[in-house]
């Protein structure tokens, strides 16, 4: 009969370990990998590694297929300790998962190495009703919509492009939108910028786009910034965000933008409009091009009309 | 929303065009320009500095004036 030691030997002979750091660069660098805790829900709830799903043991060769459709896919498993997960990680072998990597030492190492860590708390009802329909899709769920919570982007400019975008993601349910836009509110605004209404002209944009934000979606935390980002503002403010969103209607603003983003190493939204054509990238920091690999010098004043 | 929850593919490398009028999408593939100032192999921005010059945002002493990128034929939107 095999002991407990014999098992974990056998494990370890098909599954590699790394430990925090390795893990976190994966995460880090934005690689395709699944991350597993097999620990009881409890364990999960007090705290998670951000990008972890919560599959615990007894369940994992049942629910491991809704979480990881594609077998090549490198998936890291952690438990507390490392031990539990070492045998789920030889399961999943056994089940041809080509590449299962356990976290070495666990969650425990996880947290002594100093690694950020999540914690859920539970959703009031309120949330579970208005997130039903997130809740619905597989690919956001609870844990997408703890997600967007806790998120935080940071749109430059509260008008044309900024107002729907506004819109959507106060609606979905992302927890903190920075809003930055130095203008106030014009009549002639109003046939397009529908963050804004009538009684609001003379306003500061942020102030009544903070206002409408505000009454679709209370949980959203809306920081308004009611200045025009500058070179001496941009690196200060961006700092504190997970992602910027470029609706800026003008060439200076857009380098600067981009610029700040790529040294700051945040991933840029970008969306422009003329008349009635449009475009949107995204400029992901040494994943793809930015704006000056796109445009690498503004048009001549006068050429396009700001 | 794709971009925080890390599903589907975001629009990284590509430029999507929209033109109302005729009703049609586009995509146009970019590339990382080797040559960039920002993010090529050899970069001369390493800081905002060269937006404290005044003019902003960017290399305004090139002379030859607008030159279009990777996306030839895209030109650039203005308005926000």
């Amino acid at each position: 009969m095999k002991t407990l030691k014999d098992m974990l030997g056998e494990a370890r002979q098909v599954v590699p370990e790394e430990g925090p750091a390795e893990v976190a660069r994966r995460l880090a660098a934005g690689e395709k990998v699944v991350v597993i805790d097999v620990r009881d829900p409890d364990e999960y709830r007090d705290g998670h590694l951000e990008a972890a799903s919560n599959i615990s043991r007894g369940f994992l060769e049942f629910r491991v297929g809704t979480a990881v459709s594609d077998p090549s896919t490198p998936v890291v498993l952690y438990c507390q300790t490392g031990l539990r997960s070492m045998l789920a990680a030889k399961a999943l072998k056994d089940l041809g998962y080509s590449t299962v990597i356990n976290l070495q030492g666990g969650y425990q190492k996880w947290v002594q190495s100093g690694m950020p860590t999540v914690r859920d708390v539970p959703m009031t009802q309120d949330q579970i009703q208005r997130y039903s329909r997130h809740f619905l899709l597989p690919q956001v769920g609870d844990k997408g919509q703890r997600k967007l919570l806790r998120s935080k982007v940071l749109l430059i400019g509260a008008g044309g492009l900024g107002s729907p975008t506004a819109f959507y993601l106060a609606a979905a349910g992302v927890g903190t939108l920075g809003l930055m836009d130095g203008d106030t509110v014009d009549i002639t605004n109003l046939q397009r910028q529908i963050l804004h209404t009538t009684a609001d002209v003379g306003k500061p944009k942020v102030e009544s786009a903070a206002r409408t934000l505000k009454a679709l979606n209370p949980d959203v935390n809306i920081v308004a910034l009611p200045t025009r980002i500058t070179v001496d503002n941009v690196m200060d403010i961006i700092k504190d965000y997970d992602l910027v969103v470029d609706g800026s209607d003008n060439f200076e603003t857009r380098y600067l933008v981009n610029d700040a983003c790529f040294l700051a190493g945040k991933t840029n939204v970008h969306g422009s409009i003329f008349q009635f054509e449009g475009m949107a990238t995204v400029f992901a920091p040494n994943q793809g091009p930015c704006y000056r690999c796109l445009y690498p010098t503004p048009p001549p004043p006068g050429l396009v009309p700001s | 929303m794709k971009l925080v929850l890390g599903i589907g593919e975001p629009l990284i490398g590509r430029l999507l065009t929209y033109d109302a009028l005729g009703m049609r999408f586009r995509e146009v593939r970019l590339r990382r320009d080797p040559k960039c100032p920002l993010c090529g192999t050899s970069p001369t921005i390493t800081d905002l500095s060269v937006h404290r010059n005044g003019t902003g945002a960017c290399d305004v002493s090139a002379t030859d004036g607008h030159r279009e990128g990777v996306a030839v034929g895209v030109s650039p939107k203005a308005g926000g």
